[in-house]
């Protein structure tokens, strides 16, 4: 594109140029046209580039607007890396320990170790994809970006962060280890509180009466196919409402014309996303993902604890007295999903300024400043794992699970 | 910028409450492939909701093999169906015999199902995970487990111990 045509003043309602090709239609027609105009005719691809990459971002719009583009890619590091966990996993009790131990010692050469580092990549991507999502879901908070038109995009993205944890969750138990079993036997016991369906639900998920070889299996279902299917369809929906709508612009306008998406929101997009790669590579290389004895229902020297991002939820499940256990099991965390479902009409101001809106932002800032403290507690206080000597040895499948 | 001509189609009234007719029809007809796709798989999935629990008798320790005095934690194998399989699974449980018979308590914290640990010298249970603790009689003492632990009817035959269990 031209610098002058960059000048131009871009706004939602601003007509795309049709690209080059397009102006000279007997070109494309000509007889024997070259591979990419003939592409061209057929897929009508380089307009749909175009459009996004000349996508008017308003004055103001910066560094927090990369977050979205940067959960895209950690997405592509997880679907990658995923795929190529799968193709050495094995999801049986008798097999999926061994399994995980071979990913994380088997595959070497050239001073690397090459399961390790997917493995690492994989484990870490996850939890960058947790601090990333919630960075995004406060940044929109605030900006009131959920507003009217963006209700549903808003609504697609709760669905997208259940559907993140769900894939934490499920993919936690994989393993198979004494972490994997003990957060899994928890976890699934606390939807048993859910009234009328509790026990109904638990079972659905733990494919049985207890946490056994059915359940491992209903997991990789979910974790592999059922829940990415989920995701792909969502995020796809999600980014063309965010397209659709237009990225809004500061809660208080700013002087200066909207600039095209690329390059200067896409450079910001590109340093970002640098970042936050760098951050899961040089995690996986100094702390590469470790792996514990072999589930054993009956092993006593171990004390289960999730992981990091769940010890908000573990810390509120300790403070509850046993008369309120379902509160804390099951009322606080549904009623903080329910109302970031319900969040655009729960907000019913018309301005998205922070200051205009006084009631939603304070709640929201004390939940969001709970959960951060709760969370903080957990991590600080440390202890789980073993208390007596650890084992890595694969017990004979007959002791196992 | 493309080819595609406006092309005139019916318009007219009958062909309106024709379409209506037929889409109606159209809707009904996905309706049904709709239940001939999640119906099935809703059932197979959803089949361990319906499974069938029986109480069955299951075979511990030796009774001589159990000291009097202080609960104990013992590991039994029992034959269960783990999903697809049938296999011999270990369990553990707290036992403390005495004069008056055989106590039997389950080790998953009726919280949330971590298992507790047995601590004699403070004659209690105490769950790590939410720091559930129990006196010996498996009442909650402290913490958050709603109920106390599951106590298991036991019986003594041919001095072997039995408790009675959901399977
Ligand atoms: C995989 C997860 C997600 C991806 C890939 C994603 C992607 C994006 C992208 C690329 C944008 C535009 C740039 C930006 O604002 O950063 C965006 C905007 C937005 N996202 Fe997400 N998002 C995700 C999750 C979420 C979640 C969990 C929520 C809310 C609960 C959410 C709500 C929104 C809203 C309301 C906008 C519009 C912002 C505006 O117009 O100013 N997104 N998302
Ligand atoms: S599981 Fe025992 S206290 Fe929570």
């Amino acid at each position: 594109m031209s610098e002058q045509e960059t000048q131009k003043v871009l706004t939602p309602e601003t007509s795309v140029e049709a690209p080059k090709t397009k102006s000279k239609e007997d070109r494309l027609r000509q007889d024997r046209p070259s591979l990419g105009d003939w592409l061209e005719l057929r897929l009508g691809w380089w307009g749909f580039v175009r459009k996004n990459l000349d996508e008017p971002m308003p004055a103001g719009v910066g560094w927090w607007q990369t977050l979205g583009n940067l959960l895209l890619t950690l997405m592509v590091f997880q679907f990658t890396t995923g795929i190529a966990l799968a193709i050495y996993y094995s999801a049986g009790p008798e097999t999926a320990h061994a399994s995980v131990k071979f990913i994380n010692e088997g595959v070497q050469f050239w001073g690397i170790n090459w399961g390790l580092a997917v493995r690492g990549l994989h484990v870490y991507g996850s939890a960058a994809i947790v601090v990333a999502t919630v960075l995004h879901i406060i940044r929109v908070f605030y900006w009131g970006s959920y507003k009217k038109p963006r209700e549903l995009t808003w609504v697609l993205g709760v669905f997208i962060f259940f559907v993140i944890l769900g894939l934490s969750f499920t993919g936690y138990l994989l393993p198979w280890d004494q972490k994997a079993y003990w957060a899994t036997v928890v976890g699934t016991n606390m939807a048993k509180d859910v009234p009328v369906l509790g026990t109904a639900i638990q079972q659905m998920l733990l494919g049985g009466p207890e946490v056994g070889a059915a359940t491992l299996s209903r997991f990789y279902a979910l974790h592999v196919m059922v829940l990415p299917a989920a995701l792909i369809v969502l995020m796809g929906l999600h980014l063309y409402l965010v397209r659709k709508h237009h990225i809004a612009g500061p809660v208080v306008p700013q002087k200066g014309k909207p600039k095209p998406f690329y390059p200067d929101q896409l450079y910001k997009d590109a340093w970002v996303v640098l970042g936050g790669v760098a951050i899961i590579i040089w995690l996986a290389v100094v702390y590469p993902p470790g792996l514990e004895g072999v589930a054993d229902p009956t092993g006593v020297d171990f004390t289960p604890k999730p992981e990091w991002y769940y010890l908000g939820l573990y810390e509120l499940l300790k403070i509850m007295p046993k008369e309120l256990k379902i509160v804390g099991t099951v009322v606080i965390p549904g009623v903080i999903s329910l109302g970031m479902i319900l969040l655009p009409w729960l907000d019913r101001s018309k301005s998205r300024h922070p200051a205009m809106r006084p009631g939603i932002i304070i709640a929201g800032t004390f939940i969001i400043l709970m959960i951060g403290f709760m969370t903080m507690k957990g991590v600080l206080e440390g202890g789980g794992g073993h208390e007596e000597s650890e084992s890595t040895e694969i017990s004979s499948p007959e002791a196992s699970v | 910028m493309s080819e595609t001509k406006q092309v005139k189609v019916d318009q007219s009234p009958e062909s309106q409450d024709r379409r209506k007719f037929l889409g109606g029809a159209i809707g009904l007809i996905n309706a049904a492939i709709g239940i001939a796709i999640f119906g099935p798989v809703l059932g197979f999935v959803g089949g361990p909701i319906f499974q069938k629990r029986k109480k069955i008798w299951v075979e511990v320790i030796e009774e001589a093999e159990l000291e009097m005095g202080a609960a104990q934690e013992v590991t039994y194998s029992m034959q269960v169906q783990d999903g697809y399989r049938k296999i011999m699974r270990r369990y553990s449980i707290f036992m403390k015999r005495s004069a008056g018979g055989v106590t039997a308590f389950d080790p998953a914290c009726p919280h949330l199902g971590c298992r507790v640990k047995y601590q004699g010298d403070k004659e209690r249970y105490f769950c790590p995970c939410h720091g559930g603790v129990f006196d010996e009689e498996g009442n909650v003492v402290a913490g958050p487990p709603p109920e106390p632990l599951k106590q298991y009817a036991t019986k003594v035959e041919d001095g072997m111990i039995y408790i009675e269990k959901e399977v």
